[in-house]
């Protein structure tokens, strides 16, 4: 990639075109995009996986509790009913766990990986900053003295400080094309990365929703009174609400 | 319901178009006065059977045919009239107690103390206390008790029901939408936005659906139901409470002779009782029924709200790849990453201790440098006096413009012991090679004696990174940020400044200060200010 530093003289003292600062933002600008959306992605995804824990935690619990009351010892229906349903809320919280384990490994992992390559990339960036402002500082003073008038010592100094110039400046350039060059594979990486890791998490919450949908379907079929749908059941509580306030010790007026 | 019904007649008889429009109607009729006198025609019919039917049956001699039916009938036509009274007791009674205890404020209750009400209350505690420390005959109900505790046990599991499900509801709701969105963020970042399955995210976004109709089926099939039964059930357990209150009147009555108030407290308790035992049965049947359809519901929204949940996961895109396979093409994509320079010069080669400010320096990789060879030594020892002989103690990095490196034990010769910009630290060596800065903590004098033996070993293991600390005792930090001694017994030190530390706490155990050397000076400096210096 070449470019013309801009001599003296020149309207614009730019010594890196447009075009190349132009499009060292874009790329730049691309993948800084990225950084912050992997990291948020990272948090969402906590928050997630916390969510669902807690959720089969709670699913447990009213299981648990269910079974531990004293209603059960009595009532061998209600000791059944419990029973299985306890059965099929801790095997949702194993599923549930299976779930999280899975898209901790394939997709919170790969992306915390993802994104530990950003610090580098900052930095380099940064010290290309630097190097450009070396550049640029060390321009300015060849620029100087190549306005002064040309006596002995003056073309000395002007010597000496093109030569410091030059490294500098090879310097910069260097760390230019690296990362105009690099920041696009960087970028287009991600797109091979990530879509293994989409994958697994499609494929994780599919499992989970599908096992869970059949365990209760088996528990609804194992337990029901056969036939009776909710609206049944439904009006079935409603009338033995009535019922229950009609009792005089219930008092409702 | 009569009673109700023919007051709220009588109040709304002048304001209520429709009732006097229709009373107007009575005025052809000769035996209805208004709309009172029609209501209680039944209640007034009702009452007359059995005067009715008496009087027949009187007139009626035995062996007459219909003597049996009649005496049936007599029979029947005056239970009615008992079950009536009775229901009408109970509903009184319940209507008392419960009046009692709503609405009641402070100064209410002060007024109802009375002598009576006090004794009254007193005479139970006793009972109480009797019955319990001295195990006295007391009535007992089996049947009652057995009831009780149905009821009692049914009203915890609907109470935890209650609270359990809605917390569960409402991680749900939390849940579900998060895996969406994050599903959605993560399709972001996986594809080209003009890819194929960049359309994905839209049809996303309506999974949060399933969540809202399981919302509203559970309140409306579980949780208004169990709700409901759950505030039915203070109103027996008030009940309950005066029966035993009761209970314990009659026990006190127990002991002592049969008269008016024993008798009186006998069938308040036993009306009580009998009304508690019958309907708690029911309630219980009636309960424990609403509970079980309400976890069939429960159960049933569970498993189509997983089948919702399955259908937005479900569309169309292929899934190729194996678990397995993941973490091979992940870390290969990684590896290339790696492998590109602005990765491998700017990845963390310089490890320090974990500190927030601190700053990854990134060292240069060291040229391979010719090493000191033994004519080197002798050179140096044959040119400068033993006083100006070092040894390295451990191999030190160049870090600064002139400096030299050094590698564990090899000789120099101090030339001036200190550096160009007058720090006491820094100083020139001769290593017969090359001639150069370093630290001065790296080096300890030169003693001819003690290297003979462990000169060869050190020698041989030039290639390899010593970085093991030498027995732990004398370890070389550096500060990683100024620090200002705020007092003769603090060492002031510079950014990056190199320390040697003399002792890992204070004079009172305190971990975090270290006494550390510098420049001649000793003093503390506060651990967290110090990174440990170890090459990669």
């Amino acid at each position: 990639m070449s470019w013309i530093p801009f001599k003296i003289g020149q309207p614009k003292k730019q010594i890196v075109p447009k075009t190349v600062e132009r499009d060292f933002e874009r790329e730049y600008g691309k993948l800084q995009q990225l950084e912050d959306q992997t990291k948020k992605l990272q948090k969402d995804l906590k928050k997630s996986t916390d969510a669902d824990l807690a959720m089969s935690k709670s699913a447990v619990k009213i299981s648990s509790d269910l079974l531990s009351n004293p209603l059960c010892e009595q009532d061998q229906e209600f000791l059944n009913m419990v029973t299985a349903l306890d059965t099929a809320m801790k095997r949702m919280d194993a599923f549930n766990q299976e779930k999280v384990n899975q898209i901790q490994k394939t997709v919170i992992e790969p992306l915390k990986k993802f994104g530990s390559v950003f610090p580098s990339l900052n930095m380099a960036v940064k010290r290309r900053e630097q190097a450009l402002q070396d550049y640029k500082r060390l321009q300015s003073r060849v620029e100087k003295y190549e306005e002064k008038e040309k006596t002995g010592p003056v073309l000395a100094k002007l010597h000496q400080v093109r030569e410091e110039l030059r490294p500098v400046k090879d310097d910069f350039e260097a760390k230019n094309r690296q990362l105009l060059e690099e920041m696009p594979r960087f970028y287009s990486s991600r797109l091979d990365y990530f879509q293994p890791s989409f994958e697994s998490l499609i494929r994780a919450q599919v499992v989970y929703y599908t096992e869970m949908h059949k365990i209760f379907r088996d528990l609804t079929q194992q337990l029901d009174q056969p036939g009776h749908t909710d609206e049944q059941r439904e009006q079935e509580n409603e009338t033995k609400l009535s019922e229950l306030r009609a009792l005089s010790i219930v008092a409702d007026d | 319901v009569f009673h109700f019904l023919s007051r709220d007649i009588e109040v709304s008889d002048t304001e209520d178009a429709e009732v006097t429009s229709f009373s107007g109607s009575f005025y052809s009729k000769p035996n209805l006065l208004d709309m009172g006198s029609l209501l209680i025609k039944p209640v007034q019919r009702v009452m007359k059977y059995p005067l009715l039917l008496c009087e027949l049956r009187n007139a009626t001699p035995p062996s007459h045919p219909d003597y049996r039916e009649l005496e049936d009938a007599l029979a029947a036509v005056k239970d009615i009239n008992v079950n009536i009274n009775e229901l009408k007791r109970r509903k009184d009674l319940v209507l008392k107690y419960k009046k009692n205890d709503e609405d009641e404020s402070l100064k209410d209750k002060f007024s109802k103390l009375n002598i009576h009400s006090i004794s009254k209350k007193s005479k139970r505690v006793t009972n109480h206390l009797k019955i319990l420390t001295r195990g006295e005959s007391q009535v007992k109900d089996s049947t009652f008790n057995r009831e009780e505790k149905l009821f009692r046990h049914l009203e915890k599991t609907v109470r935890n029901c209650v609270k359990n499900i809605s917390f569960c509801l409402q991680h749900i709701q939390d849940a579900m939408p998060l895996a969406a969105q994050t599903v959605t963020e993560l399709h972001v970042i996986s594809y080209d936005k003009d890819a194929k399955g960049s359309d994905y995210s839209a049809s996303l976004s309506k999974a949060t659906n399933p969540c809202e109709d399981f919302v509203a089926h559970l309140h409306r099939l579980v949780l208004t139901p169990l709700s409901a039964l759950q505030s039915l059930f203070p109103g027996p357990q008030k009940l309950i409470q005066k029966r035993f209150d009761k209970l314990l009147d009659y026990n006190g009555y127990l002991q002592r002779a049969v008269g008016d108030d024993s008798d009186l407290a006998r069938k308040d308790y036993e009306a009580l009782n009998a009304q508690l035992v019958e309907e708690l049965q029911v309630f219980n049947q009636a309960g424990r029924q609403v509970l079980l359809n309400c976890l069939c519901c429960f159960i049933t929204l569970l498993r189509d709200l997983m089948l919702m949940g399955l259908k937005p996961y479900s569309t169309g895109m292929p899934l190729s790849l194996l678990p397995t396979s993941i973490s091979e093409a992940q870390n290969r994509v990684i590896e290339e990453v790696h492998s590109l320079n602005f990765v491998k010069d700017n990845s963390a080669t310089f490890i320090e201790r974990k500190l927030s400010f601190e700053k990854k320096k990134p060292v240069p990789i060291l040229a391979e440098m010719p090493r000191q060879m033994e004519n080197h030594r002798s050179q140096l020892l044959a040119s400068y006096s033993l006083e100006a002989l070092y040894q390295a103690k451990r191999r030190c990095n160049a870090t600064q413009e002139h400096d030299i490196d050094l590698l564990e034990g090899e000789l120099v010769a101090v030339i001036e012991q200190k550096d160009p910009l007058g720090s006491a630290s820094r100083w020139l060596v001769d290593t017969g090679i090359a001639k150069g800065y370093v630290y001065s903590s790296f080096l300890k004098p030169y003693n001819p004696a003690k290297v003979q033996q462990t000169d060869g070993e050190h020698r041989f293991s030039n290639g390899a990174d010593t970085d093991s600390l030498q027995d732990g005792d004398e370890q070389i930090f550096y500060a990683v940020h100024a620090f200002q001694a705020r007092s003769e017994h603090e060492l002031s030190l510079q950014e990056y400044q190199r320390v040697h530390i003399l002792r890992f706490c204070d004079l009172s155990g305190n971990k975090e200060w270290w006494l550390a050397e510098a420049q001649g000076q000793k003093g503390y400096v506060p651990a967290n200010y110090l990174g440990k210096m170890t090459y990669a």
